[in-house]
C-alpha cells in the first residue's frame, strides 16, 4: 500500500492506494493517525481498490482523533466496492463524503 | 626456575590456560543473566582489573545497557551510542585502550562522583556475533598494581570478547526461540479456549441448524451462537474487525453480550441495542463488530432479525429460489453508544432456509489473488435448496478450502445455516 500527500492550501489530502485490509492497516493507521492534528483532512479513496474491516476501523480512529482536536474530515473519491463496504458496516453516515477531490475541498473551505 | 620458560611465557601460558576456562564455562551456560555474570567474573579474573561492566546493546532503542560485576550494583545505565568511551567502541567497533581516563576528553566521570570509585584506566572492547552485528560492549577499569593496560592485555581482551560473544550470541539465540514457543503455546491455548466458547450442540426442533467456523491465524473475531428458549430460538454470526488475540478478547465479549442479552430479550433489534451499548462505552481502539442476529418462532417460521452492519444473509427456498435478506442499514457494534437498531421480519416456510456468513467466505482469495466472491457463493447455494444445514455448511466451506487450494486464509471463515423442517 502506498500513501500520497499533498497540501492544498489549508487542506492535508492524504491518498492511500491498494488495499487497505488486516496486513497493512497497521501502516495505514500509523501514518494517517500522525495527520489527525491536521485542522482540514481530506482522505482522497479513488486509489483504495479494496477496503476490509480492519481499514474500517481505520477511519473510525481517525473520525474520533480528528473530532478530539477539533479539526474537520472529509472522505472523496470512493470507489463503488469501497463505498458498498461503508455501506454495508452501516459507516457511510458517520462520514462526510464527497464525490470528488475538487468536492472535498469545497466542503472543507465551506 | 624452570629451565627455557622465561617470566613472561609462564605469564602467557598461564592467561591462555585461564582462557580455555572462561571457554568450557561458558560452553555450558545458555541462559543470559547467569551468563553475563560469569562472563564479568572471568573477565575481572583473568584481565587482572579491578572492575568490569558489560553494555548490552539495544537494537531498538539503539543504546547500551549496562550489567555490572563487583560490588557496586547500582541501578541499569543507559549509554547512547558515540557517547563515553564504550559509546565510543559501540560506534567504531574498535577496542580502545585509555592509559589514562581523566586525561582522556571521552571520559564521563559521573559514574565515580556517583559511586566514590576512582577510575584511573580502561580498557573496552566491542561484543561482535558471527555476522558482525553489535551485541554490545566489555569494559574493565583499573589494571591492578600502577600500570594501564598492556597491548599483550589488547590481545587477550579480544580473545576473550570472542569468546564471550559466541556464548551471548547463542544464548540470546535460545532465549528467543524460548519466548516464539512461549507466544505458540499461549496462542494455541487461547484458540482452544476460544473454540470451546462456540456451542457444537445443534438444534432439531422445528428448526435445524449447523454452523462452522474456521479461524485464519489461531485465533480471531468471528463468532456465531445459539441459544434455544421455549418455542424459539435465538442465532447470531458476528465478525470483529481485525485479527489475532485482540480481536479474539472483542469476540468473546461480544459473545458473552449475546447470551446475556437474549436471556431475556424481547427482540433482536433490542438485544442489539443493548450489545452496543456495552461494547460502544469506553472502546477506545475504536474496535467494533458486525453482527447479524435473528430469533425464530418453531411454530409459526416467523423470522424477527436486526442486522448490525453485516452481509446480509440468504434465504434459500423450498421452491429453489434465492433471495438476499436486506434490512435497514444500521452500523455495525461499538461505534455509537446510541445507534439505533430495527427488527425486521419474514416468513419461513417448510422447507425455507437461511444462510449466514462472515467475509472470510466471499474474501477467500485463491493463489492467483482471486476472490470467492459472492457469485460462487450463490452459484453453489441454489444447488443447496433442498440440502440439510449440516450439509450446506460442508458444502460452502469445502468449496471455499478448495477455491483457495492451500492458500494461507488471510481471514476468519463462518458460516451457520438453518432450515425449517417439514413437521
Amino acid at each position: 500500500m502506498e500513501i500520497r500527500e499533498e497540501r492544498r492550501g489549508a487542506v492535508l489530502i492524504v491518498a492511500p492506494a491498494g488495499r487497505v485490509d488486516s496486513n497493512t492497516s497497521g501502516t495505514f493507521e500509523a501514518s494517517v493517525l500522525e495527520r489527525a492534528k491536521e485542522p482540514r483532512l481530506l482522505v482522497d479513496l479513488s486509489g483504495v481498490e479494496y477496503i476490509s474491516s480492519a481499514g474500517l476501523r481505520v477511519f473510525l480512529m481517525l473520525a474520533r482523533k480528528v473530532k478530539e482536536t477539533g479539526g474537520r474530515l472529509v472522505l472523496c473519491g470512493m470507489g463503488a466496492s469501497v463505498r458498498q463496504v461503508f455501506d454495508l458496516a452501516g459507516f457511510t453516515a458517520l462520514f462526510l463524503v464527497e464525490p470528488s477531490v475538487e468536492q472535498g475541498l469545497a466542503r472543507l473551505s465551506a | 626456575v624452570t629451565p627455557g620458560i622465561d617470566g613472561s611465557d609462564a605469564r602467557a601460558i598461564r592467561r591462555l590456560g585461564s582462557l580455555l576456562e572462561v571457554s568450557k564455562a561458558l560452553a555450558e551456560l545458555v541462559e543470559l543473566d547467569p551468563l553475563l555474570k560469569v562472563i564479568l567474573d572471568k573477565a575481572t579474573e583473568v584481565m587482572d582489573a579491578e572492575r568490569s561492566t558489560i553494555f548490552m546493546h539495544d537494537e531498538r532503542l539503539s543504546v547500551l545497557r549496562s550489567h555490572l560485576s563487583g560490588q557496586i550494583a547500582r541501578d541499569a545505565v543507559h549509554l547512547h551510542l558515540g557517547v563515553g568511551i564504550a559509546g565510543q567502541v559501540a560506534k567504531t567497533l574498535e577496542l580502545l585502550n585509555v592509559p589514562d581516563a581523566y586525561a582522556d576528553p571521552r571520559f564521563n566521570p559521573r559514574f565515580d562522583r556517583e559511586t566514590g570509585f576512582r577510575t584511573r584506566n580502561i580498557l573496552c572492547a566491542p561484543l561482535l556475533s558471527r555476522d558482525g552485528r553489535l551485541l554490545g560492549v566489555i569494559q574493565l577499569l583499573n589494571k591492578r598494581g600502577s600500570a594501564a593496560f598492556s597491548p599483550d592485555d589488547e590481545t587477550l581482551l579480544l580473545g576473550f570478547a570472542s569468546i564471550a560473544a559466541v556464548a551471548i550470541d547463542r544464548a540470546r539465540l535460545v532465549a528467543a526461540v524460548v519466548e516464539s514457543k512461549r507466544i505458540e503455546e499461549s496462542l494455541r491455548l487461547a484458540h482452544d479456549i476460544q473454540m470451546g466458547m462456540l456451542t457444537r450442540r445443534f438444534p432439531r426442533h422445528g428448526v435445524a441448524i449447523h454452523a462452522a467456523l474456521q479461524p485464519a491465524r489461531g485465533v480471531g473475531g468471528d463468532f456465531y451462537d445459539l441459544v434455544e428458549q421455549e418455542g424459539r430460538t435465538w442465532f447470531a454470526v458476528g465478525d470483529v474487525s481485525g485479527k489475532g488475540m485482540g480481536a479474539a478478547l472483542f469476540m468473546a465479549i461480544t459473545l458473552t453480550l449475546f447470551r446475556a442479552s437474549a436471556e431475556g430479550g424481547a427482540s433482536p433489534a433490542e438485544v442489539m441495542a443493548r450489545m452496543n451499548r456495552a461494547l460502544a462505552r469506553d472502546n477506545e481502539r475504536a474496535m467494533f463488530v458486525t453482527v447479524f442476529v435473528g430469533l425464530v418462532n418453531l411454530t409459526t417460521g416467523r423470522l424477527t432479525f436486526a442486522n448490525g452492519g453485516h452481509n446480509p444473509p440468504y434465504v434459500l427456498r423450498a421452491t429453489g429460489a434465492l433471495e438476499v435478506l436486506k434490512n435497514a442499514d444500521s452500523p455495525a457494534l461499538g461505534v455509537l453508544e446510541d445507534a439505533a437498531y430495527a427488527d425486521s421480519e419474514l416468513d419461513l416456510l417448510r422447507g425455507d432456509g437461511l444462510f449466514l456468513y462472515t467475509d472470510g467466505i466471499t474474501e477467500a482469495q485463491a493463489p492467483d489473488e482471486a476472490f470467492y466472491g459472492v457469485e460462487r457463493l450463490e452459484a453453489l447455494l441454489r444447488g443447496l435448496a433442498s440440502a440439510s444445514p449440516a450439509e450446506c455448511v460442508d458444502r460452502v466451506v469445502g468449496d471455499v478450502n478448495r477455491f483457495a487450494s492451500g492458500a494461507p486464509p488471510a481471514d476468519d471463515l463462518t458460516v451457520l445455516a438453518l432450515r425449517r423442517l417439514q413437521d
